[in-house]
């Protein structure tokens, strides 16, 4: 990669880097995933900046051209990132069906109740 | 119908049955009126929620849509916490008949069934009207239930069922689609006993089927999905009780 190149990738690393910080700062992003997206960015900007270690990655990966074990990597990223939103969203869902639910049957057993009269009940105006 | 001492709840899940809810409410009181009553409103978005508090029936509101299955399991767990010790349920489109209730019950109580099923493809039962690809989707996924369970269950996705207190604990610990093909196989495979009794089923007249043109693809390979999960499910459960 051309110099010229490795200062664009390194400028939008630190813009994304930023932009992150900012989200988990102002409590718009979870710090975990927030630190996914911080590793990640960090990850990217070094193997596109260090020549002879993308070279490497490449032949690690068994591809012809850098272009394409980056590609690869990147697919990977995106599609494990997916699944691992997913996955929390899921979670997240589940847990407010189960609070609709509870909540659902609590007013539900409230209303219940009022509508039985309380045959136990002894009323205010009873006198021995 | 023969007095008895056990408790039974009937259970409706609604989801904008403005239309038809009214008259089930009804005809389920005057068929039925010494057991009680719970309509899940599911996230209803006409007038619904309006009419059941007119009828005075008792509710459980989900706040926001959960599908089907979430609601049919808010009754199980109602039914669970309320120490009822069977649920009937029953769809509030008016589809079904409030009055054949009172035999499947008779049949229930009569048997050792933990789960029965008003069927409506077993002799003596019927579906005016069933479209064709429902109808192929049901042969499907009876096939299904009889090549892993062994037992021919004819009617997998009726919203009439009637289920006992003994499956209540199972059925909120495992989650289900609709509460059809992949309850049954994974109730099954717990080893609790399913049964059928005959039933009709007339034409929905009024709201819309939760069956649409996406959910005709997207359901089978849902409910698929989870009967082959809940194979592998109820065998880790029973291998777990085992040891």
């Amino acid at each position: 990669m051309t110099l010229q190149g490795i200062l664009v990738v390194n400028f939008i690393g630190l813009v994304l880097l930023l932009w992150v910080l900012n989200l988990v700062r102002h409590g718009r992003l979870y710090v975990g995933y927030g630190v996914i997206f911080v590793v990640a960015i960090l990850g990217a900007v070094v193997l596109l900046s260090v020549p002879w270690l993308l070279t490497a990655v490449t032949h690690l990966i068994g591809a012809i051209f850098p272009a394409s074990a980056l590609t690869l990597l990147a697919l990977c990223f995106i599609v494990l990132m997916l699944l691992y939103i997913l996955t929390q969203i899921t979670i997240v869902s589940n847990r407010l069906s189960k609070l609709v639910q509870e909540l659902a049957i609590e007013r539900a057993r409230v209303n219940a109740k009022r509508a039985t009269p309380d045959r136990d009940r002894v009323p205010e105006n009873y006198t021995e | 119908m023969t007095p008895n001492t056990s408790r039974i709840l009937i259970g409706i899940p609604a989801y904008n049955e403005a239309g038809t809810i009214a008259a089930v409410v009804e005809r389920v009181r005057a068929s039925l009126p010494d057991y009680d009553l719970l309509v899940v409103d599911d996230g209803s978005v006409d007038a619904t929620g309006l009419i059941l508090k007119t009828l005075g029936v008792t509710v459980a509101t989900h706040m926001c849509n959960l599908g089907y299955g979430r609601a049919i399991q808010t009754a199980i767990m109602y039914a669970l916490d309320s120490d009822y010790d069977a649920l009937i349920t029953l769809d509030a489109d008016g589809q079904h008949q409030p009055e054949q209730i009172e035999g499947l019950l008779r049949e229930f109580e009569a048997g050792d069934c933990d789960v029965l099923i008003g069927s409506r493809y077993i002799a003596g039962g019927g579906y005016r009207s069933a479209p064709f690809g429902r109808r192929i989707g049901m042969k499907l996924f009876s096939l299904i239930v009889k090549l892993v369970v062994g037992q021919r269950v004819y009617d997998t996705s009726s919203g009439l069922k009637a289920i006992r207190r003994t499956v209540f604990d199972p059925l909120t610990h495992w989650h289900f689609v609709d509460f059809h093909a992949e309850a049954i196989v994974y109730l099954m495979r717990l080893g609790y006993r399913i049964g059928e009794y005959p039933v009709t089923v007339a034409e929905r007249t009024q709201g819309r089927s939760m069956y649409t043109v996406v959910n005709y693809f997207k359901y089978p390979l849902k409910t698929s999905m989870l009967v082959l999960l809940g194979i592998i499910q109820a065998g880790l459960t029973r291998r777990r009780h085992r040891s």
